[in-house]
């Protein structure tokens, strides 16, 4: 039934024997080891002084509130993105060192300081961790706050799922962690090569880690894709139309179509793998009828509709920033939207241009050179839309505008270049090559930096106070010019034909450009450390910094309309939706009222520790496969179903707020930010007709515009 | 669609909907299924690519080809137990109608044990093939093969275990809309298993035999 | 990018050309996004003009600009992909008729982590070490043992996939005398790095008097010896690769079936964990004669 394996088998503890240990004997890890177990004591100690396990429970693990969700999606994508960042460092450094066939080399290695099993450990970890454990949840922690803001509902359409994506996310996450430190990880690229993957050629248990960090990561993404497109099409508020959708929300709803259609495809071939691997079918092997093509097309049908899954909601996030900064509404809306869809449905046609080079027939070969140009179209119709929503605006440079900016001209280079790599002759001479690393990192790097812009543009309306803007320039400078130094020399050595992966590099004439890549790492360190400097700036003045509602006087959209933090039922009244750009209409005609005067009680999902037990358990079933530990994995296979059965059992999965609550923390928020009277309000820079003030106390009977039925035309209300 | 073009006024324009009724629970949890089910159709194609990709003569190195040992009768004899399953648990929906709980009850029992009929087709065939030497371990061909059989029946497996689990809460809630919405739901569910069989009797089995 | 053969050049040509496109889109739209945000920063000179969001003219233009682009760039990718196509390159066939004669064919076995490059016609091999001489078409099929390779010799031609089991084919005329460096593109495992062969190009008769130089070489490459020699091996830093001067007939489809039949070359658990002492074990391995 089961395979032979290279190695020792034990049925207690599977394959695992402490010579998989890693950092008993590997300097670099014993180091880190180190560190890791000194932090984690630090934090469990820090929480256990500070009383506060009660309320991390209560609070945050077992939430179902999708804004404390999405900040701990965010958190995990941070941690992840220091991982990542830490794993380039170390290639970087290598690439730097073993240059060149008189290079030294240390701690086993011939040239530089790793081996190559180590260097291919270390490349395949960065591709993962960011594009599955960064990107990935970094992207969908932003969607998961802000889209029910923006659309007016109280929380997602199912908030149990929603923890369940998290905690499943969360589980691959730790997978991944833990392979640093037991056993080792996959030593090839990110995404599988078959049959380099086969047990055959990977007798460890590096890809199986892999595999089930990936796998565990797509089940959470594909749910929490169902939950988002659920939550769009069936929760929106009275009046809020299709074509009245803020911008970012159409952004996440074909995002979420293209996650929920390639996911899938993506399960089945690391499960197809997975049965080659465990059970020694014959899906990919070279021999045996067994076909190598069939993984690499199934995983890049999966694969570059992922890379839009990944770049549709930072065009989002830009088409909603540079509106605010410019103070103008969005150019083109109506092409923004088609542009979005079209890049997702463009998306399903273009797989195989990440193989132009595996003997194809030209006609082939052709068609998705072709396909791939075409994304081209609406991607160059988003960028002039951006620049036609700043003419005759008035722009403001404040910081999520400086990252929206520096997103468009990054795109401006990635798109070229992909232009290029779309060219397949040209692709023939540098498929594998660095040029086509550098051009997705330009990308992945615009993506990053919409999201570096998400969080500092959103940030007052989850935390309640701005982050401060000194630190946070001098971090984004140093990342642009980090950004330059690392990826112009290696655009020039892709086309000097330098390949990927490479852990020595033969040709000494590249030297220089791999020690100006290493100042540019130097730099993106420096950025690193401004960007921590400036949370704890950010953080202890952050009395000074309060937000009101709008935060940054000049927002359009629905989550300006509600206080700073948001309060867990999201709108203490639903909104009625008359226009696009509602609280930008609103704001123009005076109609500033955050509240309605009475207030109803509000029906909320009940926390539950459910879905974080779930995720454990399939932590631990995915660990038990990692290590053959069937036992653990039959325990945890059992417990998973046991718990799914026994929560459809349970009744009392909601609460209803009773409206004196409601009030409490209505007044709660006004009074945080105007303690005395409303003369010391301080007025807007860029406030439009009328009063920029959010807050004004009335009293109960000075209701402005309250009805309860929408008698307007155009004004669906759902059912 | 230009964004002035629906001019509201502000003095009349209604701003806070008061008594919002919020939204549909179980359209929520239905339109969420069939989510759900775009996504395990969507593994089902790139399962059935695979069979495609990898049922050429070269695919088949070292053991028998479809025609030499599938089994017409077990399929349809499985076909025929889905089907009667499927249709059974038709009428167990319009007894939920008529709100009949005994009548529900019995329907869906029914369903169960003719689920259960199927999987024991299911087994019979497939230990015979693999006495005969047939295993997924054989070929390409053949992995992609048990692949889709075995995964179509682990949603049997799946349904057979929720209907169960569905009686109980029938027996123990009545009707209220958590039980209602589940018993919608495992309506797509089983009638979606049962379309894909369609599909996998085609090709799997009767494509099989005659090519 | 400094090409040397007929198909790097065409590729280089339509490299240019697309280049330059791009350029003459994208730099005019880098230069109006930095005009927009100048002249209309806060306190700028433009005019304010917030409820503006939409013009037809400005529609057509943007969504023409890029259609127009995409459409010049596609005809002219879909003309280059069949001018470098590996598996009939339209310029080679042309090189072909001009040279006259019968095109030099070549065998490609790729192992963990070696190059054997196999003259059929000349029944030689070796390995690491292409020569092929100036202005004669060569044809290649290649193949791999275990893993899938990229065969790319920058300056002379472009990329084409090496899988075991399979078949793939490639093509190549070179103008220039000279050696330039060919290598494996496609991640495939510790040895990567160390992949790489020489591609020598030399005048017709200096390649005749190498062959018959090879043809004298003792060492013989049958089925069995080929096994031997494709189990990974980690050529570091050698200055003599072996050299076959006979070779069994067919050797390339022998090992095309042996591989579909499911033979594999395993890979030992952690390779070059410690690369020192792997290589230390791989020259004892080979005093044994292991490969």
């Amino acid at each position: 039934m089961f395979v032979h394996l290279q190695g020792p088998w034990s049925p207690l503890l599977g394959r695992l024997s402490a010579e998989q240990l890693p950092f008993l004997h590997i300097p670099i890890i014993e180091y880190t080891f180190a560190v890791v177990v000194l932090l984690g004591l630090v934090v469990v100690g820090a929480v256990t002084y500070l009383g506060k396990w009660g309320y991390l429970w209560r609070g945050w693990l077992t939430t179902v509130d999708h804004k404390r969700i999405g900040v701990m999606y965010i958190l995990i994508g941070l941690v992840m993105l220091l991982r990542g960042f830490a794993d380039a460092f170390m290639i970087r450094l290598q690439q730097a060192m073993a240059v060149g066939p008189h290079s030294p080399g240390y701690m086993g290695a011939i040239h530089g300081y790793l081996t190559p099993f180590h260097i291919g450990q270390i490349f395949a970890a960065h591709g993962l961790i960011m594009v599955v454990f960064a990107a990935t949840p970094l992207l969908v922690g932003l969607m998961n706050i802000i889209v029910p803001l923006q659309i007016g509902a109280r929380d997602m359409a199912y908030p149990y799922l929603n923890a369940m994506g998290l905690w499943l996310t969360a589980g691959g996450a730790a997978l991944v962690m833990a392979s640093l430190f037991i056993g080792n990880f996959a030593h090839g690229g990110w995404y599988g090569f078959v049959p380099y993957f086969e047990l055959s050629y990977s007798p460890g248990v590096g890809v199986d880690y892999w595999m089930w960090a990936f796998q565990l990561s797509a089940i959470g993404t594909s749910l929490g894709s169902i939950n988002l497109i659920a939550t769009i099409v069936k929760m929106r508020a009275p009046g809020m139309t299709w074509m009245r959708l803020p911008i970012f929300t159409w952004a996440s709803l074909s995002t979420n179509l293209i996650a929920l259609t390639s996911f899938p495809v993506l399960m089945v071939s690391l499960a197809l793998l997975g049965l080659d691997r465990y059970l020694g079918t014959h899906f990919y092997t070279a021999g045996m009828g067994g076909n190598l093509m069939l993984y690499n097309d199934l995983f890049w049908i999966w694969g570059h509709p992922e890379v839009y899954f990944l770049i549709l909601p930072a065009f989002g996030i830009m088409s909603e920033i540079i509106p605010t900064f410019s103070e103008k509404t969005l150019f083109g809306y109506a092409t923004m939207v088609i542009a979005s869809f079209a890049i997702g449905g463009v998306s399903w046609g273009v797989w195989l241009h990440h193989f132009f080079t595996m003997a194809a027939a030209p006609s082939v070969n052709s068609f998705y050179s072709v396909t791939t140009m075409l994304v081209g179209i609406p991607t160059g119709v988003k960028v002039f839309n951006w620049i036609f929503t700043m003419y005759r605006g008035r722009v403001r440079f404040e910081l999520p505008m400086m990252w929206a900016l520096l997103a468009l001209f990054l795109l401006l280079v990635g798109g070229m270049t992909g232009m290029m790599n779309a060219f397949a002759s040209n692709d023939y001479m540098w498929h594998n090559g660095i040029f086509v690393v550098a051009h997705f990192h330009m990308m992945v790097l615009l993506i990053a930096a919409s999201i570096f812009g998400a969080v500092e543009y959103w940030f007052p309306k989850v935390f309640g106070f701005r982050l401060e803007q000194k630190w946070g320039k001098l971090f984004f400078w140093f990342m642009v010019l980090g950004t330059g130094f690392v990826f112009v020399p290696m655009f020039i050595l892709g086309l000097a034909g330098m390949t990927r992966r490479l852990d020595y590099i033969p040709y000494a004439a590249w030297a220089p450009y791999m020690q100006i890549e290493m100042i540019g790492i130097a730099l993106y360190v420096m950025a690193l450390a401004f960007f921590l400097a400036h949370l704890y700036v950010s953080l202890r003045d952050r009395s000074k910094n309060l937000a009101e509602a709008d935060a940054w006087g000049t927002g359009r959209s629905l989550e300006w309309m509600t206080h700073s933090p948001v309060p867990s039922y999201n709108f203490a009244i639903t909104p009625h939706i008359n226009t696009r750009d509602e609280w930008a209409w609103r704001k123009e005609n005076g109609l500033t009222e955050l509240h309605a005067g009475e207030y109803e009680p509000i029906h909320m999902p009940k926390n539950t520790g459910v879905p974080l037990v779930i995720g454990a358990f399939f932590f631990a079933l995915a660990f038990g496969l990692t290590w053959r530990i069937w036992w653990l994995s039959l325990i945890s296979v059992v417990l998973i179903v046991l718990m799914i059965i026994l929560r459809s059992f349970q009744k009392d999965t909601d609460m209803t707020i009773p409206p004196e609550e409601v009030e409490r923390t209505e007044k709660r928020a006004i009074d945080t930010l105007y303690p005395s009277s409303r003369a010391d309000v301080p007025v807007y820079p860029g406030g439009t007709v009328g009063t920029a003030t959010a807050y004004q106390r009335l009293s109960a009977s000075e209701d402005v515009g309250v009805s309860s039925t929408g008698t307007l035309p155009h004004a669906s209300v759902d059912r | 669609m230009s964004s002035s073009a629906v001019s509201i006024d502000p003095k009349t324009a209604s701003l806070w909907a008061r008594h919002y009724p919020g939204h549909d629970f179980i359209g929520t949890r239905t339109f969420g299924f069939w989510l759900y089910m775009l996504t395990d159709a969507m593994v089902y194609a790139a399962l059935f690519a695979s069979l495609v990709v990898l049922s050429h003569a070269s695919n088949m190195i070292g053991g028998p080809t479809p025609k030499n040992f599938i089994n017409p009768i077990y399929a349809y004899g499985e076909t025929i137990a889905l089907f009667a399953s499927v249709l059974t648990y038709g009428l167990a929906m319009v007894n939920l109608k008529k709100g009949s709980r005994s009548g529900v009850t019995g329907w869906i029992l029914l369903s169960a044990i003719l689920g259960v009929v199927y999987l024991g087709l299911s087994i019979t065939d497939n230990t015979h093939l693999f006495q005969q030497g047939i295993t997924p371990q054989t070929n390409g061909f053949l992995s992609a093969f048990f692949a889709i059989v075995i995964y179509h029946a682990l949603h049997i497996v799946v349904g057979v275990a929720w209907m169960l689990v569905m009686l109980i809460q029938i027996a123990t809630e009545g009707f209220s809309q958590n039980v209602v919405y589940r018993l919608i739901n495992l309506r797509l569910f089983w009638h979606f298993q049962a379309v894909i069989w369609v599909f996998v009797f085609v090709f799997v089995y009767l494509q099989g035999l005659l090519v | 990018m400094d090409p040397q053969g007929l198909i790097a050049k065409t590729s280089y040509h339509y490299f240019l050309l697309d280049v330059g496109i791009m350029l003459l889109i994208v730099v005019p739209t880098a230069a109006l996004a930095i005009w927009a945000m100048i002249r209309y920063r806060k306190g700028g000179k433009g005019t304010y003009q917030p409820k503006w969001a939409h013009s037809w003219t400005i529609e057509a233009i943007v969504w023409g600009i890029p259609l127009i682009t995409v459409g010049v760039l596609s005809y002219l990718s879909v003309k280059a992909i069949y001018a470098v196509n590996p598996y009939n390159p339209g310029a080679i066939s042309q090189a072909q008729k001009k040279a006259g004669g019968d095109p030099l064919e070549v065998d490609v076995i790729a192992t963990d982590w070696r190059w054997l490059f196999i003259y059929p016609k000349q029944h030689i091999a070796t390995t690491n070490e292409l020569v092929v001489p100036k202005g004669i078409p060569v044809r290649f099929r290649l193949t791999s043992t275990s893993v899938v390779n990229d065969f790319i010799i920058p300056q002379l031609v472009g990329m084409i996939d090496v899988m075991p089991g399979m078949r793939t084919k490639q093509a190549l005329v070179s103008d220039h005398i000279g050696s330039y460096v060919g290598f494996s593109a496609d991640y495939s495992g510790a040895g990567l790095s160390w992949m790489h062969f020489t591609t020598k190009v030399v005048s017709k008769h200096q390649f005749s008097s190498w062959v018959s130089t090879i043809q004298t070489d003792p060492q013989k490459l049958t089925l069995n010896g080929f096994n031997r020699f494709a189990r990974p091996y980690i050529p570091v830093g050698e200055k003599s690769q072996p050299k076959f001067g006979e070779v069994q007939q067919g050797l390339f489809d022998l090992v095309v079936n042996e591989v579909m039949k499911g033979k594999t070359w395993k890979t030992p658990m952690d390779m070059t964990e410690n690369m020192v002492a792997y290589l230390n074990n791989q020259n004892e391995l080979q005093k044994e004669g292991y490969y």
